[in-house]
């Protein structure tokens, strides 16, 4: 399974000089940075400065491009503990305990619980990737537009039954949100829900309206505040606080691990996999907790579970795309321009033929865990300050911020329109406990849900049958009807057994 | 009914309102599509999700009116955020005229006066340093124009 040869080669690679790590360290605080910021996007800072991998050979330049994954997969929990705003889909989870415990003044501690479980996290998506490279391939080319569907479904109904206090109204949200994803031009060729706008002719920017709904919609709520944490005694920042954090992760080696199986094979899922492995880790959790209704109140658990998954799925990401030459979504695609750029195709001869350089990739990775936890510890203070900001000085800048960053996605201001009018909506989302994660990650993956089904339509001939020929859908839609039904299921039982 | 009895009534009005709001839309949004086009491929998501959104609608409208439990006041009054969204919408709409410096200038200015700070050197300080560092950051990150009425970068995203 594990080519020795070339794992010796890959040591050599990266360990015969220091010059491949000077690379890393940058890419890191790029990445922490452009995460960190609500409104920047990893993939975007990857973009901004994929032009510079044109200087370094291939293997420094994926080794650049990963650091900033890496620091950015962790970044987007900064300010989805902090401000209540992921800054990236796969950071929702985390804003579920990790807000409320920054809002209790345990800021430091869910930091420092973030950064144990995505550093932990790394390490183990690294260690199966370098151990399942293959088989994980395998598996990923069996997941057909069916399966996708299926994921999007599950995904979108495991968010709406937990992160609204009413199940319907969670799915309502959840179905609504891939409705709004599905506006602008079908299959078909023609277009829908567009009003006449060419701005929505694409369908609405999805970034844009996931920060409106998080971000913007929650500084308004937050407009009658004084500061974030409102006791004054617990607005410090506390190394000491986050390394017990740090340490509180370490302790919960089976969260983290289920976290992390969970991060690499559903991340590896093209397109879905970092948006839904955090939620169905998140679920998971939940579901096997002594204290299942303390989640959402600021349960640290919840974030472990959250960050294991997100930051392994970068490691099960990075298996299609070495494996398959396939990205799995924003960042990676620049990595494929990346493979493009230095006359590199990814894909099964990749990996036959290359297999030090793909070792060393992992390899690397294993050494950019270990720098994250150095830096993370020197930026976290930095970041965590904004605790210290009064509220009228804080909103006013985010917004802002939030506004350019939406400009800076869309290179219009259809960017800072959709911020507006889904701030607004995610406003009375929150208020009338409608879920806005459902509503958000119905909106990311709708044009691909529908992209999906109709793949599968043209495949199946329009035979309901196909599904019965797909296990992999069956057993996700069986997932899917337990997550839904399960627990209301057992309680009749156990009743009926009582009896 | 409990303490909650003075805005109860209002609350849960305010609460069928927004399921009905989402109802007519995603059905206007179906009649759209069904406008649009009949082809299958048009309305595969399309119709199915809509059917589903309004069946849980009606669902939540009867669990709704049947329910008799209090619902929880959200912290946040609207008389203190409409002032605020509005604002923030003043601020998006005119960028267009304003530029993102001048329009962050003000929008930063309004903003804190609203909230209370009179401390004129600070309100004036940060707002103008805010706006053109903002600007002046992302002039030079992005790669097309930024609309700006001062600030004046004839080659964006040069620094790269």
């Amino acid at each position: 399974m594990i080519d020795v040869d070339a794992l010796i080669s890959a040591t050599g690679m990266l360990f015969s000089s220091g010059t491949p790590w000077l690379i890393v360290v940058p890419g890191i605080l790029i990445g922490l940075v452009f995460g960190a910021i609500p409104g920047l996007q990893i993939s975007m800072a990857m973009a901004i400065f994929l032009p510079l991998t044109l200087y370094l050979d291939f293997m420094q330049a994926m080794l650049f491009l990963t650091a900033i994954f890496t620091g950015g997969g962790f970044g987007g929990s900064i300010p989805a503990i902090l401000m209540n705003i992921p800054g990236t889909s796969s950071a929702i989870a985390t804003a579920f305990d990790g807000y409320p415990m920054s809002r209790q003044g345990e800021h430091n501690l869910a930091l420092g619980v973030a950064l144990g479980a995505s550093c932990i996290g790394v390490i183990i998506g690294y260690s199966i990737l370098f151990l399942l490279i293959n088989p994980i391939s395998q598996l990923v080319l069996r997941i057909g537009p069916a399966e996708m569907a299926a994921v999007i479904l599950w995904g979108i109904t495991l968010i709406g039954s937990l992160s609204s206090g009413s199940i319907l109204k969670g799915l309502i949200s959840g179905l609504v949100g891939l409705l709004v994803g599905t506006i602008g031009y079908s299959e078909a060729g023609v277009t829908r829900g567009t009003f006449g706008s060419p701005y929505l002719l694409d369908g609405v920017p999805v970034i844009p309206a996931m920060i409106g709904m998080f971000a913007a919609s929650e500084l308004f709520r937050l407009v009658t505040k004084d500061y974030l944490v409102e006791d004054s005694a617990a607005r410090t920042v506390s190394v000491r606080l986050i390394l017990t954090g740090f340490r509180r992760a370490i302790s919960k080696p089976w969260i983290v691990l289920r976290g992390s199986l969970i991060g690499v094979f559903v991340g590896s899922v093209p397109g879905v996999g970092s948006s839904v492995a955090n939620l169905i880790s998140y679920m998971a959790t939940r579901r096997n907790s002594p204290e299942p209704h303390s989640f959402g109140k600021g349960n640290p658990h919840g974030v472990i579970a959250s960050e294991s998954a997100n930051s392994t799925s970068e490691a099960g990401s990075m298996a299609t795309l070495l494996a398959l030459g396939i990205p799995g979504g924003g960042a990676t695609a620049v990595m494929l321009a990346a493979f493009a750029m230095h006359n590199i195709t990814g894909g099964p001869q990749f990996i036959r033929e290359q297999t030090d350089v793909v070792y060393a990739i992992i390899i690397a990775n294993f050494g950019q865990a270990f720098l994250l936890i150095g830096l993370g510890l020197v930026f976290i203070p930095l970041l965590a300050n904004v605790i210290k900001v009064p509220m009228n000085y804080l909103v006013p800048s985010v917004l802002s911020m939030a506004v350019f960053g939406a400009f800076g996605l869309t290179g219009d201001l259809s960017g800072p329109l959709t911020v507006l009018v889904f701030s607004v909506v995610g406003w009375v989302f929150k208020r009338y406990d409608y879920s806005v994660p459902a509503a958000v990650i119905g909106i990311l993956l709708g044009g691909m849900a529908e992209d999906s089904v109709v793949y599968s339509y043209q495949i199946s001939g329009g035979q309901w049958t196909y599904l019965l020929e797909r296990p992999i859908t069956l057993v996700i839609l069986a997932l899917l009807t337990a997550s839904l039904f399960g627990s209301k299921a057992i309680e009749v039982l156990k009743r009926r057994a009582g009896r | 009914m409990g303490q909650y009895s003075g805005s109860f009534g209002k609350r849960r009005i305010a609460d069928l309102v927004v399921l009905l709001v989402l109802g007519i839309m995603a059905a206007f949004y179906c009649y759209d599509a069904i406008s649009a086009s009949t082809h299958i491929y048009n309305l595969i998501m399309v119709l199915p999700l809509t059917v589903l959104v309004l069946g849980l609608c009606i669902a939540q409208f009867v669990v709704a009116v049947r329910s008799g439990e209090p619902e929880t006041e959200p912290a946040e009054s609207v008389r203190e955020v409409v002032p605020v969204m509005l604002l923030f919408t003043a601020y998006v709409v005119s960028l267009d005229w304003l530029g993102f410096d001048v329009g962050t200038l003000l929008f930063m200015g309004v903003f804190l006066f609203m909230q209370g700070e009179r401390r004129w050197p600070w309100l004036i300080g940060y707002s103008i340093a805010f706006a053109f560092v903002l600007t002046f950051f992302f002039q030079q990150m992005l790669p097309y124009p930024m609309p700006t009425l001062i600030i004046e970068i004839t080659n964006p995203g040069g620094s790269l």
